[in-house]
């Protein structure tokens, strides 16, 4: 809000230089942007918190100098001329308040044989100082008086108004005036309405209608309903010295009284010391308040009179408040609170960093994505087991709207994120990428509490080749073993290291790529190359490679202590063995079928390298394992190892 | 022993006349594979003129057959020869060695400045570098991280934080609600009356996490960001304990000299209310950076950071806290500026593109 520094200075004797005006308005709380010089005055731009609309206005700036200075406010001039009432009859015709609860307070102003034209240079100019463009003279001065006193108001055109359309309004209360009720050139009669409505319903209809006015912006963070008829004297007083009009009716239906309204503390000094710890004697508390028109009751002294102006002040803590920022948050001291106990992470931080560590040293970088996604991933991506509720009715958590087109959908999966990323960087030719993403997806819960479910996910993707740090050259073609490595890495770096990977179909892998991967008998989440047709959506011309895994349930599994075993006595003789074998035997089933023969001497079986493709038939594979011998209690010997080697 | 004597010398003119080609040699400008030939050729004459078999050996056997009294002299006189071919040999062959190690050493030379071999590694998100930073700072401080639900009810984004039905700050302009009317958490905030309800007081927690609020998205905007808040409620509380513990982790993360300053202002669930700033880290305060504008600050020297205050009453009678036994602060700001901020980010929107050229940057 821009306020007229030489407009402030027909307010309040002010010997401060404007710069200084802003600094110390900025100290009390009245943030001061900056101040520009316009011709021989300066504008302060001030960012108002919410809660102060009583400083919407030169007239409020100037109460809140008052309390840093100590002068006092000049009130503008106002004739005492006695006011010609409204026949009660005529009052009704023009003034109706059909909802009290509504429209608190209505004043109507007649003014007759106007005549409407240029305004005066001293209000163009100060009107200009703000940032407001000169209409007319009656205009300009219900425009001025708003910015001086900071009350609404608007002018009709009083002939136009009577014969205005039934059915449509002469005006939105609060917001705008209507067209065919506006003044004009013409215009020799004007009514002059200052009105208090209810901020709720002003804040409503100005949402609904998507209209943000002066009027309406002040309405609906409250007006002084107590300054109605002064502001109203003010801009008819105005409007007869420039528009040449006389003063005539004057009719004010205050239906809805303002009730007073009280602060209650029973010792100030002690309030202040305890919430800010700053020792203010109570004679500078009350002169603090005093000066912002809060008054100690006298009936009363625990009860503080809060001004009409003032909606923001009703408790102690808000007393509290005004004496503090005048007295200077400056002066509060900067001490620590007296020692309290030991700090702690989340439970599951530490770990997660682990798990972050291990991924960042295999080459991943860490993305975010937005945790809301576009309706068309709803089909693409099979969630990780349990996160959806069967028995709900809609499975998806949804947003009314969004302000990124489409993304109305709160992410029951993290993979479409990353692999937006993914296509991201593809179209930066990057195309060597590992990205992971730790995030919370969502999914609807029937039952009684009605909150979602909120479960946090570890996704990554890998694609591309293999890179060294600073070598242009890949070494060779990511494929499924380096995510299901960096799977098994990462949650090895937090103690889990018995999952089972397991072939089986995944809605958005490729068949034959893809497993499911369980912890403890529960299936957990899956890996495996992304689906063709995914690739396709994607428009994704190299193997692109995801995981998805519940990270929630995983870490709240126990993990196996570490345990020493003691280290053999005696050396183990190995043997490599290569078969070839149908593809639908796996590695997994040769080795359990090797140690359930329970050879005692038998020690451990792993793999060394797979073949397929030339020479092999296509429904074959060669697979080499390593098969290793040891015995307790000697050294084996080649012929012992052979004998067993060869059952 | 004349005969034996001209024996001598016959073997030493014979490997003198062998030797002649190497005895004045130049290697200048000969190659590696030059001089392991001529190292090859030496040391077949060495075996010729020295070995079991050579000439020279032959003469040791006479030193027995001349007479005894000219024994000795003829000793030396074979030990002489053999001496002079043993060193006249190991002269030329310690010149070819020194020069076959050293043009060795020139054709096993490295470009150190090569690349190390490493496999490449990653790098952790802005967002949580800074997060694990200031989350070691409050741990040490002894207050426990805590997080909570980013989808809430109207009660915890809202009712319990003094912002009442009809509220502007409750504007759905600003706030994400589901097609079930729960609010995506606008402000951290929420954490503090969850965890107060779980904990009780006295408290103390830092919250960090994702928050919601309906801003398209532009350069210094984005629908999606994190927020931290800190909450202390304790018997005694003041807002002398709120500017010392925000300028000690300030402190603690920037250096010693960084100063704060608090200004007051509003917000529904603090009363008093403060913005916080503090002194840029990068020109410390002065607004200027190597005689340029300083870039975080825009030269103003502060830094506009977050807001805080004493937690309202309303908001710990919510929790069942009495407000005139405990009184207690809490501050917010997000996380994503002060990212911003420290890496000089111009763009936020960068923060959620995840391009690998901006992750890799951050460390």
């Amino acid at each position: 809000m821009n306020i007229s520094y030489n407009w402030l200075k027909n307010l309040i004797d002010i010997d401060l230089s404007a710069e200084d005006v802003a600094s110390e308005l900025t100290r009390v709380g009245l943030a001061v942007e900056g101040v520009h010089p316009h011709g021989d005055d300066f504008v302060l731009d001030i960012d108002l918190t919410s809660n102060r609309p009583d400083c919407l206005s030169h007239l409020g700036v100037a109460r809140e100098i008052a309390a840093i200075t100590g002068a006092s406010v000049k009130a503008p001039a106002v004739s005492d001329e006695p006011e010609i009432p409204l026949p009660m009859v005529l009052a009704y015709d023009v003034v109706a308040i059909n909802d009290p609860e509504l429209c608190h307070r209505f004043t109507a102003r007649v003014i007759k044989n106007v005549k409407i034209g240029p305004s005066p240079a001293w209000i163009v100019e100060r009107l200009e100082a703000i940032g407001e463009r000169s209409i007319n003279n009656v205009a300009d001065i219900t425009n001025y008086v708003m910015h001086e006193l900071g009350q609404p108001m608007h002018s009709f055109d009083n002939s136009m108004l009577v014969i205005a359309d039934a059915e449509k309004p002469a005006a939105i209360g609060g917001i705008m005036g209507g067209l065919d009720s506006s003044i004009t050139e013409a215009t020799t009669n004007v009514l002059l309405e200052v009105a208090f409505f209810k901020r709720e319903n002003i804040r409503q209809t100005s949402r609904k209608l998507g209209l943000t006015t002066e009027a309406s912006y002040r309405f609906e963070r409250g007006v002084d309903i107590d300054n109605l008829s002064r502001a109203s004297d003010r801009a008819a007083e105005l409007i007869c010295e420039f528009a040449g009009g006389e003063m005539a009716e004057f009719i004010d239906v205050y239906p809805t009284k303002a009730e007073p309204r009280y602060a209650v503390s029973y010792d100030l000094p002690r309030a202040v010391e305890r919430l800010t710890g700053l020792k203010v004697a109570g004679s500078e508390c009350l002169r603090i308040l005093n000066s912002l028109g809060i008054s100690q009751s006298e009936e009363d002294p625990a009860a503080f009179t809060v001004p009409s102006w003032r909606y923001d002040i009703s408790i102690e803590e808000d007393l509290v408040e005004e004496i503090t920022r005048h007295t200077g948050y400056e002066n509060i001291a900067e001490e620590l609170p007296p020692a309290f106990g030991a700090g702690e992470y989340q439970d599951t931080e530490i770990r997660k960093r682990r798990l972050r560590r291990t991924l960042i040293d295999l080459g991943f970088n860490e993305a975010i994505t937005y945790s809301f996604i576009d309706t068309k991933n709803d089909e693409r991506f099979e969630p990780v087991p349990g996160l959806l509720d069967d028995n709900a009715d809609e499975k998806f958590v949804t947003l009314q709207d969004s302000v990124i087109e489409g993304a109305v959908r709160m992410r029951p999966t993290l993979l479409a994120g990353v692999l937006d990323a993914a296509k991201l960087n593809f179209n930066q030719q990057h195309k060597d990428l590992k990205l992971f993403e730790i995030g919370k997806t969502f999914a609807t819960k029937s039952g009684e509490d009605g909150l979602p479910t909120e479960r946090e996910l570890l996704s990554l993707v890998i694609t591309g080749g293999d890179a060294n740090a600073g070598r242009s050259m890949t070494q060779r073609e990511l494929d499924f073993y380096d995510a299901k490595g960096a799977v098994e890495a990462a949650l090895e770096a937090v103690g889990l290291s018995n999952l089972v990977f397991s072939g089986g179909d995944v809605g958005h892998l490729r068949s034959g790529q893809a497993a499911t991967i369980s912890s403890n008998d529960r299936v957990v989440g899956s890996i495996g190359r992304i689906s063709e047709e995914l690739a396709g959506d994607y428009k994704f011309k190299q193997p692109v490679y995801v995981a998805e895994l519940d990270l929630q349930s995983l870490l709240h599994e126990e993990t196996s202590p570490a345990l020493y075993r003691s280290l053999p006595k005696y050396p183990a003789i190995v043997r490599d063995v290569s078969f070839l074998v149908n593809r639908t035997v796996t590695f997994d089933d040769i080795r359990a079928s090797i140690l359930s023969q329970g050879r005692e001497l038998c020690r451990d079986v792993s793999f060394v390298d797979v073949y397929e493709g030339k020479g092999i038939e296509a429904n074959e594979r060669s697979l080499t394992i390593r098969l290793e011998y040891r015995s307790d209690e000697r050294t084996l010997i080649e012929t012992e190892v052979d004998a067993v080697h060869a059952e | 022993m004349s005969d034996e004597k001209a024996q001598v010398e016959a073997a030493r003119a014979a490997f003198i006349n062998d030797f002649d080609r190497f005895a004045e040699l130049n290697l200048d400008g000969r190659s590696l594979s030059d001089a392991e030939g001529i190292l090859a050729a030496v040391n077949e004459l060495k075996i010729r003129h020295t070995g079991k078999k050579s000439a020279m050996a032959a003469t040791k056997k006479l030193i027995g057959k001349v007479p005894a009294d000219e024994r000795g002299e003829f000793g030396q006189i074979v030990q002489a020869a053999e001496t002079e071919i043993v060193s006249t040999i190991a002269a030329v062959d310690e010149q070819l060695n020194e020069f076959i190690s050293k043009a060795k050493i020139e054709l096993e030379r490295l470009d150190v400045t090569i690349p190390g071999r490493r496999p490449a590694t990653g790098h952790l998100h802005p967002i949580t570098i800074v997060r694990q930073k200031i989350e070691d700072i409050f741990v040490s401080m002894g207050y426990a991280i805590e997080d909570d639900r980013e989808i809430e009810t109207d009660y915890y984004n809202f009712e319990a934080l003094n912002i009442p039905e009809g509220h502007p700050a409750r504007e759905s302009q600003d706030t994400f609600y589901t097609t079930t009317g729960l609010a995506l958490r606008s402000q951290t905030s929420t954490v503090q009356i969850r965890a107060m309800e779980r904990r009780g007081v006295p408290i103390r927690i830092l919250a960090p996490g994702k928050v919601f609020r309906r801003d398209t998205p532009d350069m210094t905007h984005v629908p999606m960001f994190h927020q931290l808040e800190g909450l202390c409620v304790d018997k005694g509380i003041t807002m002398a304990h709120l500017k010392g513990t925000v300028t000690e982790w300030l402190r603690r993360l920037f250096g010693e000299d960084t100063k704060t300053r608090f200004r007051p202002s509003y917000f529904p669930f603090t009363e008093p209310s403060a913005e916080f700033d503090f002194s840029c880290f990068k020109c410390h305060g002065t607004g200027k950076y190597e005689n340029d504008r300083c870039r975080p600050c825009k030269g103003s020297g502060w830094i506009e950071l977050g807001g805080s205050g004493m937690v309202h009453p309303n908001v710990l009678r919510a929790v069942n806290v009495d407000p005139t036994i405990y009184s207690g602060f809490a501050f917010g700001f997000g996380l994503d500026r002060m990212a911003a901020l420290m890496y000089e980010i111009d763009d936020i929107r960068y923060l959620f593109e995840n391009d690998v050229r901006f992750l890799e940057q951050f460390k």
